[in-house]
């Protein structure tokens, strides 16, 4: 006969022998998920893991992990986002909002073992619910709520108790930190596949743009773009029309980054279609609004001067969509703005445009830009602006166009300081060679 | 920034303050626009007069607000221009698409609506 102390002693030996069995099983449960889940990254394998282990684990029959989305977290009964699993059917709309409701405001668990008795979901009393019993553990990272793992009715009739819901809080407690890691390397991977298309993108502008200067005698012809971003809206481009003659151009597509790119790469095609198609300035610009007016949603403008340069005869007619006024330095007198204008394309469908003419005498120089030159801002918001630009070139203008335009963009660059760049500066220099 | 919204019948004065040169004023200005627009709200003067500056982004996110309004069958007219902003606007040419005005009284007047005795104000934080 064993006496009552023994028997005391027996049931103590048999409490701490479960408790240890219960944490080695624990323990074991967290190595398996912490093995499985090292294997993978991605945030749909890993939140399928989790899952598979939480069934089989925790003895039930159905598992859902759901994700709170950062970007609705003003509306949070909307943000919850199952993943996997069939038990995304079993909830009713309400018990499903219930559920997702509690959890935001409580941040702590949930069990619930009787539908019928629980006061949190009295209002589905006698309605038959595909769910008996589920226990719900919000997954907590540095006190902010980034989802719930929740198990669904207990194998073979029985309940929930707390060992399970210990179970599940150290599952919860382990996944967070895991499902966080996998949500930001999903993350990174789109972001990685945006710059790699942004670069691609930028490539292929690249490549719209003149590589080299033209050959042009008597006549020194050059363009640069500084994009603001990757891509850029501002465009230039040299079309040679006979021996003589070359179509100059340079716009600015109001916006920027891809989707003023992407309707720069149309501009510039509509421009070289009527170029070959128009020997005037201003029947091309005419044309090309029309096209453009028709091609794009009128959501966007496009601003451009275009010129066309006859080598032989030394003039130029132009015409100008709302673009910057270009300036043109003419023999020893003061520059001059070409102030010729009509409406920017692609606002209105049918306008016409004025055309002029200047013609260059040796040593004249024109210069056309787009406004991330003068409207280039320092910390006090003051623009660089024309009068800036004109001194500038006053002082340079037998620097070679190279130079010039070089020179341009550092004085620039200088006024806005620490301001980053806020638009895309674009120039283009045609100067005639003294003679 | 805040954007003034103040309210004579069915014309809204939408009132920008600070600079529209294409950040994040300029898309909050767009924005409320752009919800009035879908709210039903398609007679619209936009007053510049307390734009300190503006730019040609400024200028583009007026022509989408003005393109926006002229689709729902409304109309977006100007008033208050800064000389700044005048002469953006006639560079452009865009004065022949606009139409401007002096205070936000003319242009209120030119919708052909009876003022309302007090007008309700809105400061719509953003």
């Amino acid at each position: 006969m064993k006496s009552d102390d023994q028997l005391v002693r027996i049931r103590q030996l048999e409490k701490e022998n479960d408790q240890l069995q219960r944490s080695v099983k624990e323990l074991s449960i967290l190595n398996e998920i912490a093995t499985a889940i090292g294997s993978t990254t991605t945030l749909d394998r890993i939140i399928d893991l989790i899952i598979e282990k939480c069934v089989k684990h925790c003895n039930v029959e159905q598992a859902a992990v759901m994700l709170l989305d950062d970007e609705e977290e003003e509306r949070p009964f909307k943000t919850m986002v199952r993943k996997a699993d069939r038990s995304v059917n079993m909830l009713p709309f309400r018990l499903d909002e219930q559920l997702t409701g509690w959890t935001l405001k409580h941040k702590k668990p949930l069990l619930v073992n009787n539908f019928e008795t629980d006061e949190r979901f009295k209002y589905l009393s006698g309605r038959e619910l595909p769910v008996a019993s589920l226990l719900s553990i919000p997954l907590m990272l540095k006190g902010r709520l980034i989802g719930l793992i929740t198990v669904f009715n207990k194998k073979h009739g029985q309940h929930f108790d707390s060992n399970d819901q210990r179970l599940l809080s150290i599952i919860s407690a382990q996944s967070a930190q895991v499902i966080e890691n996998a949500r930001l390397h999903d993350q990174e991977q789109t972001l990685l596949k945006m710059e790699h298309e942004y670069r691609l993108a930028s490539e292929i502008q690249n490549k719209l743009l003149p590589k080299s200067s033209p050959d042009c005698p008597g006549y020194e012809v050059a363009g640069i773009s500084h994009p603001a971003q990757v891509v850029g809206g501002d465009y230039f481009d040299f079309i040679p029309m006979d021996a003589n003659t070359m179509a100059v151009c340079l716009g600015d597509i109001s916006g920027k980054g891809l989707p003023a790119a992407m309707l720069m790469s149309n501009l510039q095609a509509a421009i070289r279609a009527q170029t070959s198609l128009n020997p005037s300035p201003d029947a091309c610009l005419e044309k090309s609004n029309r096209l453009l007016y028709q091609n794009t949603d009128h959501s966007k403008f496009a601003t451009l001067f275009y010129g066309i340069l006859d080598i032989k005869n030394h003039q130029m007619c132009f015409s100008n969509a709302g673009h910057n006024r270009p300036l043109f330095f003419h023999q020893a007198q003061e520059p001059v703005c070409l102030e010729t204008a009509g409406i920017a394309l692609s606002l209105i469908e049918e306008t016409s445009y004025k055309q002029d003419q200047i013609r260059f005498e040796p040593g004249d120089l024109l210069l056309i830009y787009s406004d991330g030159i003068t409207e280039a801002i320092n910390t006090e918001y003051e623009e660089f602006g024309e009068e800036r630009l004109t001194a500038l070139i006053g002082a340079n203008r037998s620097d070679p166009a190279d130079e010039l335009m070089k020179k341009i963009i550092l004085a620039v660059e200088s006024h806005a300081g620490s301001q980053p760049q806020a638009d895309d500066m674009t120039i283009v220099v045609i100067r005639r060679k003294p003679s | 920034m805040s954007v003034i919204l103040t309210y004579y019948n069915d014309v809204v004065i939408v009132s920008a303050r600070g600079n529209l040169m294409g950040g994040k004023e300029t898309s909050d200005y767009h924005q409320t626009v752009k919800d009035l627009i879908s709210g039903g709200s398609v007679k619209i003067v936009a007053d510049l007069s307390k734009v300190k500056w503006m730019n040609s982004k400024g200028l583009g996110m007026l022509m989408a607000c003005y393109t926006s309004c002229t689709n729902a069958g409304g109309s977006l007219k100007i008033a208050g221009a800064t000389e700044k902003a005048k002469s953006l606007l006639m560079m452009t040419k865009l004065l022949t698409i606009f139409e401007a005005y002096d205070t936000t009284e003319q242009a209120v007047a030119s919708f052909k609506q009876n003022p309302v005795q007090s007008p309700s104000c809105t400061d719509h934080d953003r």
